[in-house]
């Protein structure tokens, strides 16, 4: 038999060959997409963080808040009869379209993510959070709660607190700016205690790595 | 060779090309990015045009934008603190092979000035080409090969096509 | 885990701590497979001397290799690495003027630097050259801006482009970068050079 002569020239093509070969059979790698362990996970829902309340909502479309992004998850059908202002369609069954990751995966606005009640909502919400993409929160309650404070607000008992009294004027004001069915116009000083609403963090360096020569 | 004790010989070009590609990895591994050197050129002439003509480099969206990208302080790029060790690199290993040497390498059949105004000449093609082609061997060709670029795997092929092509012309300087 | 910076494993300013030590292992690497000679590197424009094509596709596959490994191994998530992006007319028409410059100048932009730092005045002047030319592209700038921004493409990986996955587009490139070396050190028998 004939000795091959192990040049470095044939040792270095025998092992990319073989090194390409491997790489070239086994499928890619799809389990880094996946940021957040079920346990992270876990820990957010039951801390109960991803909620925003109704009222808070309501204060930034009136006014005008330019960092909220409402998300609509139901099918279009559903979107197309009603919506809250300004929202976008992304039906729950193309969350994770291609053409929807630069609106659910950034860092320059608040994403609220809504539903009819809030678990469609909420699966979206854990989709979108086990990806590691930020800024993305639920509708408390989704739109059934909705209608039952900000549109339709049951007048608190005169025995009730001044913050109940102050929340119910506010819902009555907001009611009338977002086109419900209250009538008496409220003063619309919105003394809101419902908690504020997180600033969209930056997604820092995430996406932006410079690189090249130039 | 001219200096007396014999300059060690070079590395095999296989040994040296996996360890280059190891490079490679390690500049993606840590910063997520590819190596370059024409990107140092650009930020030394960006940081010395603002120094002596401000207002020129302001009016210039080519100025302008790039310092505004490095805050204001073009120099403080990765890639000029990656050429400063390039050439410490560079000259710590012609120490330990001997390889240092005040010299213009020139083929025997031309004279040095020949060289040097051709060296000249093909430095400020490839600053202009580097330029445009946002990228040199190193920085497009190698390290967006590295990355499977398209634009990389282009690079590559014009560069060498074309040096390909114009070696015959050219054969007097080298042979 | 990587890239380390953009998953802020380490800070910015010790990115470009390692950036030098990177630097110093690549200068080191050129320097030491021959990269810092001109006549070493216009070599293989004519064949006597194919030290460039050897080390740069291996560099290249190398590189290709390891980052696929990486990421398999999940150590570093490459949809955060930067992919070059691809304006088709500079690229090419840049690229054309980088193989001119190459052929006359005998360096490229990196491995000048190289040669300078081992005392080769060809080099030092190269890299005047160098600046030159990139002061007269940044003085040219708005007469070349139609050019510089055609035909953008995005970051395609060239596996994208041709629809195939990202390791049988690096079994393509091993299997050409074989082919080439077998003819490389062909082309060197064939035209051989001792003294350079």
């Amino acid at each position: 038999m004939k000795n091959i002569n192990l040049t470095p020239r044939i040792f270095l093509s025998a092992v990319i060959l073989s090194l390409g070969l491997i790489i070239a059979a086994v499928p890619k790698n799809t389990t880094t997409p996946f940021k957040l362990t079920a346990q992270q996970i876990l820990e957010e829902l039951k801390s109960g963080t991803q909620y925003l309340e109704a009222d808070a909502i309501a204060k930034m479309i009136i006014e005008k808040d330019p960092v909220l992004r409402l998300i609509d998850v139901r099918p279009q059908s559903e979107f197309e009869k009603f919506s809250l202002p300004g929202a976008i369609n992304i039906p729950l069954d193309n969350l994770l379209a291609p053409e929807f990751q630069e609106v659910l995966n950034q860092g320059l606005m608040t994403n609220v993510l809504y539903a009819n009640g809030s678990t469609r909502a909420n699966e979206a919400w854990m989709l979108v959070r086990q990806l590691g993409y930020e800024n993305n929160y639920v509708l408390q309650g989704g739109l059934n709660h909705w209608f039952e404070t900000v549109m339709n607000p049951a007048a608190p008992a005169a025995t009730q607190s001044d913050d109940e009294i102050a929340k119910y004027d506010f819902r009555r004001g907001a009611s009338q700016a977002l086109g419900g069915g209250a009538l008496v116009s409220a003063a619309g000083n919105s003394t809101d205690k419902s908690g504020g609403v997180p600033k969209p963090k930056p997604q820092g360096k995430k996406k932006g790595v410079k690189g090249g020569c130039s | 060779m001219e200096t007396q004790k014999k300059p060690k010989k070079y590395m095999n070009p296989y040994l040296a090309g996996v360890l280059l590609g190891l490079v490679v990895v390690a500049a993606n591994f840590v910063s997520g990015r590819g190596l370059g050197a024409s990107g140092a050129v650009k930020s030394a002439i960006v940081a010395g045009v603002e120094t002596i003509a401000p207002k020129h480099a302001d009016a210039s969206p080519f100025y302008h934008k790039y310092s505004e990208a490095h805050q204001g302080k073009p120099l403080n790029n990765w890639l000029v603190y990656q050429m400063l060790g390039v050439v410490v690199g560079g000259f710590f290993s012609g120490v330990i092979s001997r390889r240092l040497t005040w010299k213009v390498e020139h083929n025997p059949g031309i004279k040095s000035k020949t060289r040097l105004i051709f060296a000249l000449a093909g430095g400020i093609l490839f600053g202009l080409g580097s330029q445009l082609g946002r990228g040199c061997t190193s920085g497009s060709a190698l390290s967006g090969m590295a990355v499977l670029s398209l634009g990389g795997f282009l690079s590559m092929a014009a560069i060498f096509g074309t040096a390909f092509m114009l070696a015959y012309f050219f054969r007097k300087l080298w042979i | 885990m990587g890239p380390l910076v953009v998953n802020e494993v380490i800070s910015e300013n010790t990115n470009l701590l390692l950036a030098f030590f990177i630097g110093i292992a690549f200068g080191f690497v050129l320097e030491q497979g021959g990269f810092s000679s001109s006549r070493k590197l216009a070599g293989v424009f004519y064949g006597y001397d194919t030290v460039v094509l050897k080390v740069f596709f291996t560099g290249a596959i190398t590189a290709m290799l390891g980052l696929l490994f990486f990421s398999l191994f999940g150590w570093v998530d490459l949809s955060l690495v930067y992919v070059n992006e691809t304006f088709l007319w500079s690229t090419l028409v840049g690229g054309v003027i980088m193989g001119a410059g190459f052929i006359m100048g005998g360096y490229c932009p990196g491995t000048s630097f190289c040669g300078a730092a081992i005392g080769k005045i060809d080099a030092y002047i190269f890299i005047i050259g160098l600046f030159i030319g990139v002061f007269i592209f940044g003085e040219a700038y708005n007469l070349l801006e139609p050019l510089y921004m055609a035909e953008f493409w995005g970051s395609p990986r060239i596996s994208e482009y041709f629809g195939i996955s990202e390791g049988v587009t690096v079994l393509v490139v091993i299997l050409a970068a074989v082919a080439m070396f077998w003819g490389a050190e062909w082309a060197e028998k064939l035209f051989p050079r001792d003294e350079y």
